[in-house]
Formats: structure tokens, C-alpha cells, sequence
């Protein structure tokens, strides 16, 4: 006998699919409209747009290079720098302050503060306050000390990778403490107490039993993070100095894909506006793989150590 | 199987929907929406695809356009002029100024409203060729390409409203400690070489052999660190053209101006979006110099962060820009001659015009207009003498508007220049001025 579920669930039923198909269709759509755009300059173009490193609009040398590796350098800084903080937050808010709920709801909400300034003031506080700080008292004296090394070799101007990246972190820092708090709170205390009863202490607690539960928890979060990291456009733009450039150097000024639509899409025309298009492709796409990698980094590392509860 | 039936019963609505969507956005494309909400009761499309003064079924001429006659000198558009709404795209230069001249119009003619979107001047000129705007406007006169991408049969005319200016503005510290201020001497070549990367310290030769010697001592040796900027922008596409006319090097190396030039790279080199990025970069590096757009120095009187220097113009004078010797220049190019307003505009440069003139000594040598586009046929009354009226009241009553704001108006025989291009605009084969 089948069994036929009421009308009002089979509605239900029927718009959350169409909800989910909905978003599957705004992202093959956006893809579509993408490559539409990016057509001519693919034409022209050709692979050469990915391997060349000058970006010359009114000699029709365009090339996205730079730009990648403008992305993929300011999202590490930004990863690097932010990760830990943000993983030390949440750990702090959801281990430590488990008997001071209240310091610890007002902690978690000034750190969430941080996500409702728009991209554009953190920009401008970058210019007039952030790079002055960061390149008298922070890069000089790097460069000075540890001026042989190649990161470091650079003559600091503030305008470059290294504050672009100081500033991501800070943006993405609220997003992910949120994520893994909420990832950390739901750890069963079961995991914890089995913990202290075999006598390790609090840091063992959370780092044996607690981080291991909610790893694929916190790697989303590190997953939302990097792309937060990898569209950051305002920000990024007012204090990375926007000069396509590809080099070791964290001091010299950069850009990344997103600055560079930002700044050159309005005057674009013609095949320069096309290749503007396909520098967006190339962002969507070199979001997409990193969210693939990291989602199959995680299912290697999950991969027959799921906890069943 | 009752999922299955579900999930495709979800499918084909997702489908029903997206299909629905595409067929309106191609269904009212083909019939030319009215993107402009008109206060009069027949949505009027403003232009078809072809552009025969063929008019929709349902519009009505309300005016006449004829014109009162008067014996100014300046055309009187149409006293009885039908509500409309204008909506204008292009570049960011003269955004402010539209915002002043958006009210002040909006006193003297109530039932026409004016909206402006400073998309950029690339984004702008699409939006003209797309007809999806009355008006564009742009940094940059177009270019050969851009006039034949144009829908055929139409001719743009070329209006230049409002000009401006770029000065290179410094931040340094001179040797005895306090800050340089106003007046250091440059000259189109060394600001050539300092941007191209060849000219690298303060305190070099080429730059003290333009100032007096009492400053020449004083230029100490800290490393120039260039500023531009880097958006697209008419100051960089007018700073570029100056530069390539002053240096051979630099045209060989950067090639024709627009307005996202092609920088060269400098060994210590930045760019930031907006004028106020430029200058922001600029107040807070010593060693810094940078294009900057005269409105920002005009506007910020007073701030002892970024002080600008002269520029030699061809006859020798080394020329601190301000508002006289901008509407000199202005002047004297366009006494060169500029081009009809339905011709083609591709190259036409103030900038270009002044160069080499060895007898104008007041001239300021990097000066830039901006221009606004129309359709020289229009296809709908209210929207054409709308148009005409609006362009010839910012052309000849709106020009002390922005002064305030760093604008410079435009002198008497450009605005003769623009008032006979408006003559030019025409419905159904009368002119909408007379």
C-alpha cells in the first residue's frame, strides 16, 4: 500500500526543491553570463590570458597573471594571520568562559561587530590609519631586520600585499570565530567529561577531543573565510597600491582580481571591457577550485575517523 | 516514485519561471520600454531601433516646437515644455557638478527632472549606443570604434559641458625640515621621466635646474614615490595626453592616452581609486607626487597635506593653475578651431590644441573638457526638447554653478560652440531650437 503524505507536505516538498534547485540555476546562470561576456576576450586572447604578466589596456596586452597571484597572496596573508585569531576566539568564548556565558555572549558580539563595518570604511581607516601604523612601526622595521630575507626585501610604501592582507584578516576574523564557535559549542560535553576523566587537562581537552569532534566544522568556516578573503573588492582596493605585479616581495604594491574590476570595469569597452568579464570568470573559478580543494583535503582527513555519537 | 513525480514537478516550475522571466525581458525589448516614467499618461518610447521619426501609436506632441521669438543671441528653447524625466550616464568627472546643477534646474524648470549616473565614461558611452539613456557623457571624446559602434543612420553629437584641469600635486619635506609648499616648477618632459621611472630622487638635476636656486638647494634626496590613479578617470586620460606630447619617450612607452592609460612601471609606483585615494596616498608619503584633479586643491582650501606645483606651458611660463588661466587656455583652444558638433570628435584635445603655441603665456598647459552625447535625430518630442532644454541651460546658465566646487565655466566661444550643436538636434526634420 503507498503512502500518500498530506497536501500541505507535499507543497512543502515541492518549493524547498524548488528553492534548491533555484540557487543550483543562479549559479549556472551567473557562470553562463560569465563566459557570454568573457567571450571575445577568449577569442583574442586565448590562453595567453593566463600566462602573460602585463596588464596594457591601450595596447591590447592583457593578461590575468598578476592579478591570480594578487588573489591568491593576499587571501594566505589573510588566512595565515586570521585563522589562528579567529580559532583562538571561538576557543576562548566556547572553552574559557563557559562559566562567564555573559562575558562571553558580549565577546562574541563585539567580535561580530567587526562583519557589520562596510568594506568601504575599513578602506578608508586602512589609508589614514592602518597603513601609517603598519609601515612606520611594522614593515620598516622588518625590512630592516630581516630585510635578506625575500619576503621582507621590498622598500615599504604601506600601499602593498602585506596591509591588503593584514585587512582581509581582520574582515574575515568575524565570520569565522562565528562559524567555529557555534561549531564548538555543540561538541557533546560527553567528548569533554570522557576527556577529564582519563585526566588530561583543560588544553588537552580541547585540543584531543574537542578541535578533532569539530574539524569539518571549523574547516567550513575556514572554507568561508577564504572566500570571503578571495572577493573582498573596497578594501583591498584603497590600500594595495594596484599595480599588477608578480613577486615574492610582501612590501611591493599589488593587485587582485577583484580590485581590478573594480577599478576598470565603468571605462572599459570593447574586448578591454570582455577581458574585465573574464578576469571575473577567473575569479569564480579560482574560487570554486579552492572550495573543491579544501573540501576534498577534508574529506581525506575525515575519511573513516567520523565519530558516531 | 511519488519523489520523482515531486522533483519534477518542482523542475518544470523552476523552468515555468526562468522561462516567464526570459520571454518578458524579450518581449518588451522588441517593443522599446519607455525607461523613463513620464509624468504624461502615454509611456512614450523615446527610441527605436530604427531611427525614423516614426512615433508610437499612442504618443501626442503637446508642444509645438516652435519657439517664441526673441533677438538674444542665445537660442530660447520651447517656454511651453511637457514634463519629462532625463536620464543621463557617464563619467564620474563632473558627477558633483550635476548634483548641483540637478536642483537648481529643477527650480527654473519643474517638470523636468534629471537623473545622473556616474557609471564611468567607457560604461557611459554604451549605455548612449544601447539607447537605453537620453544622454551619456564622457571624460573622453569618442573614439573612431565607439562612433561606429552606433546604431546606423544615427548621428551623436559631441556637447562639451564643463572642463577641468590637472595639476601634479607633491607632498615633501625640503631639507631645512619644513613642508615645500605651493610653486615648484615642472615641465611636461621631467614630469614625463619622473612617471616613466627615470628620474627616481628629489634632488635631481633635471628638477633642479627648473626651480630658482634658493629651492633647488633645499630639494633634498628622498626617493619620489609616483601616485595615479587607478580607475579609469578624464584627469589621467588629460595628465597622459600632456605627457605624450611632452616626451617622446613616454608615447613610444605608453602609447596613446585614454582614460585607463597604460602606466609604465616606476620602481616606486602606487595607485589608488578616486581623487581622494590620489591625494590620501600622496598626504601620508613624503617623497610623494601625483595627478590631481584641480577640483579636490579648489575645494579643500586651506589643507596643509598636498601642495601642487606649476606646469611650463609652451611658451615658457611656468603657470599655477587656477581658474583664469584654465578658461585661458580653454579659450585659446578651442579658438584652434573644434569640430562641428555632429562631427566626429575622436582626438580633439585642448591639450593638443595649445601645445607648441608659443605666444599664449597665460595659458594653463593641461586642461580637459567633458562632454555629453546626444542623438542628433530624436524620436520623441517631449524627451528631445527636453534634452535641448536642459543641455542649453547647463551650457549657458550653469557654468557659474560649479565654481564652488573647482569647475571651471567654459568660455564664451565654446558656449557659442555648444549653442549652435543644439541648433543641430532635430525632430521629425524641424530643428527643436531655433
Amino acid at each position: 500500500m503507498r503512502f500518500r503524505l498530506p497536501r500541505g507536505d507535499t507543497i512543502l516538498k515541492i518549493v524547498l526543491v524548488a528553492a534548491a534547485v533555484f540557487i543550483i540555476a543562479i549559479v549556472v546562470g551567473l557562470a553562463i553570463e560569465l563566459y557570454l561576456g568573457s567571450a571575445q576576450s577568449i577569442r583574442t586572447f586565448g590562453f595567453s590570458f593566463l600566462a602573460g604578466t602585463k596588464w596594457l589596456p591601450t595596447q591590447n596586452v592583457l593578461s590575468a597573471l598578476p592579478f591570480i597571484y594578487g588573489t591568491l597572496l593576499t587571501s594566505a596573508i589573510a588566512i595565515v594571520i586570521g585563522f589562528p585569531i579567529s580559532l583562538g576566539v571561538a576557543v576562548f568564548i566556547s572553552e574559557k568562559l563557559k562559566s562567564h556565558q555573559n562575558f562571553g555572549y558580549a565577546l562574541g558580539t563585539v567580535v561580530d561587530l567587526l562583519a557589520a563595518v562596510p568594506s568601504v570604511i575599513y578602506g578608508l581607516w586602512g589609508v589614514f590609519v592602518l597603513i601609517p601604523i603598519l609601515r612606520d612601526y611594522v614593515e620598516v622595521p622588518l625590512h630592516k631586520s630581516l630585510g635578506f630575507i625575500p619576503l621582507f626585501s621590498g622598500n615599504p610604501f604601506g600601499y602593498d600585499f602585506f596591509t591588503a592582507g593584514v585587512i582581509l584578516a581582520i574582515m574575515i576574523i568575524p565570520t569565522m570565530s562565528a562559524v567555529t564557535r557555534d561549531v564548538l559549542s555543540v561538541v557533546p560535553n560527553s567528548q569533554r567529561e570522557a576527556m577529564y576523566s582519563l585526566g588530561a587537562t583543560d588544553w588537552e581537552v580541547t585540543q584531543k577531543s574537542v578541535l578533532p569532534y569539530a574539524r569539518s566544522g571549523i574547516f567550513g568556516a575556514f572554507v568561508l573565510g577564504l572566500g570571503r578573503a578571495f572577493g573582498e573588492t573596497m578594501a583591498v582596493t584603497m590600500v594595495i597600491g594596484n599595480i599588477p605585479n608578480i613577486t615574492t616581495n610582501l612590501f611591493s604594491a599589488g593587485a587582485t582580481l577583484s580590485s581590478l574590476i573594480a577599478n576598470e570595469f565603468g571605462e572599459s569597452s570593447g574586448v578591454y571591457q570582455s577581458a574585465v568579464i573574464e578576469i571575473g570568470l577567473i575569479l569564480f573559478f579560482v574560487a570554486l577550485l579552492v572550495n573543491f580543494l579544501a573540501r576534498f583535503l577534508l574529506w581525506r582527513m575525515t575519511r573513516g575517523t567520523r565519530v558516531k555519537n | 516514485m511519488k519523489s520523482t513525480y515531486i522533483i519534477i514537478a518542482a523542475v518544470v516550475v523552476i523552468i515555468i519561471v526562468i522561462g516567464g522571466v526570459f520571454a518578458y525581458m524579450s518581449l518588451s525589448s522588441t517593443s522599446t520600454p519607455s525607461p523613463t516614467p513620464t509624468a504624461t499618461a502615454t509611456a512614450t518610447p523615446i527610441h527605436s531601433p530604427t531611427s525614423s521619426p516614426t512615433s508610437s501609436p499612442t504618443s501626442h506632441p503637446t508642444s509645438s516646437p516652435t519657439v517664441t521669438p526673441t533677438p538674444t543671441p542665445v537660442p530660447t528653447p520651447t517656454p511651453t515644455i511637457s514634463p519629462a524625466t532625463l536620464n543621463g550616464a557617464g563619467g564620474t568627472l563632473v558627477a558633483p557638478l550635476m548634483s548641483v546643477w540637478q536642483p537648481a534646474y529643477q527650480q527654473v524648470t519643474p517638470q523636468i527632472t534629471v537623473n545622473y549616473n556616474p557609471v564611468g565614461s567607457g560604461a557611459g558611452i554604451t549605455q548612449f549606443t544601447q539607447q537605453v539613456v537620453d544622454f551619456g557623457e564622457s571624460d573622453a571624446p569618442m573614439t573612431a570604434a565607439q562612433y561606429s559602434a552606433l546604431p546606423s543612420g544615427t548621428t551623436a553629437l559631441t556637447i562639451p559641458i564643463s572642463a577641468s584641469a590637472v595639476v601634479p600635486a607633491y607632498n615633501l619635506k625640503l631639507v631645512n625640515g619644513s613642508a615645500c609648499q605651493n610653486g615648484l616648477n615642472f615641465t611636461g618632459t621631467v614630469l614625463a621621466n619622473i612617471f616613466l621611472g627615470t628620474i627616481t630622487t628629489w634632488n635631481d638635476p633635471a628638477i633642479q635646474a627648473l626651480q630658482s636656486p634658493s629651492v633647488a638647494a633645499q630639494l633634498p634626496a628622498t626617493a619620489i614615490t609616483t601616485v595615479h590613479r587607478s580607475d579609469g578617470s578624464g584627469t589621467m586620460f588629460a595628465f597622459v595626453d600632456f605627457l605624450g606630447k611632452s616626451s617622446s619617450t613616454w608615447l613610444s612607452t605608453v602609447g596613446a592616452s585614454s582614460t585607463s592609460p597604460s602606466w609604465p612601471s616606476a620602481p616606486a609606483q602606487i595607485a589608488a581609486p578616486k581623487n581622494a585615494g590620489v591625494a590620501g596616498a600622496i598626504s601620508t608619503k613624503d617623497g610623494a607626487i601625483g595627478p590631481l584633479e584641480i577640483a579636490y586643491i579648489l575645494e579643500n582650501t586651506g589643507q596643509t597635506s598636498v601642495f601642487y606645483g606649476t606646469v611650463q606651458n609652451s611658451a615658457g611660463t611656468y603657470v599655477l593653475a587656477n581658474v583664469t588661466n584654465i578658461q585661458a587656455a580653454l579659450d585659446a583652444g578651442a579658438s584652434v578651431g573644434l569640430p562641428a558638433g555632429n562631427a566626429s570628435w575622436t582626438g580633439t584635445s585642448i591639450i593638443d590644441n595649445i601645445y607648441g603655441n608659443t605666444t599664449a603665456t597665460t595659458v594653463y598647459p593641461i586642461v580637459t573638457m567633458t562632454y555629453a552625447l546626444v542623438y542628433q535625430t530624436q524620436n520623441s518630442i517631449t524627451q528631445g526638447a527636453a534634452i535641448v532644454n536642459f543641455m542649453s541651460w547647463i551650457v549657458n546658465s550653469g557654468q557659474n554653478l560649479g565654481t564652488g566646487l573647482g569647475y571651471v565655466p567654459l568660455p564664451a566661444n565654446i558656449v557659442a560652440v555648444d549653442n549652435a550643436t543644439l541648433k543641430l538636434v532635430t525632430y521629425n526634420g524641424t530643428a527643436i531650437l531655433h
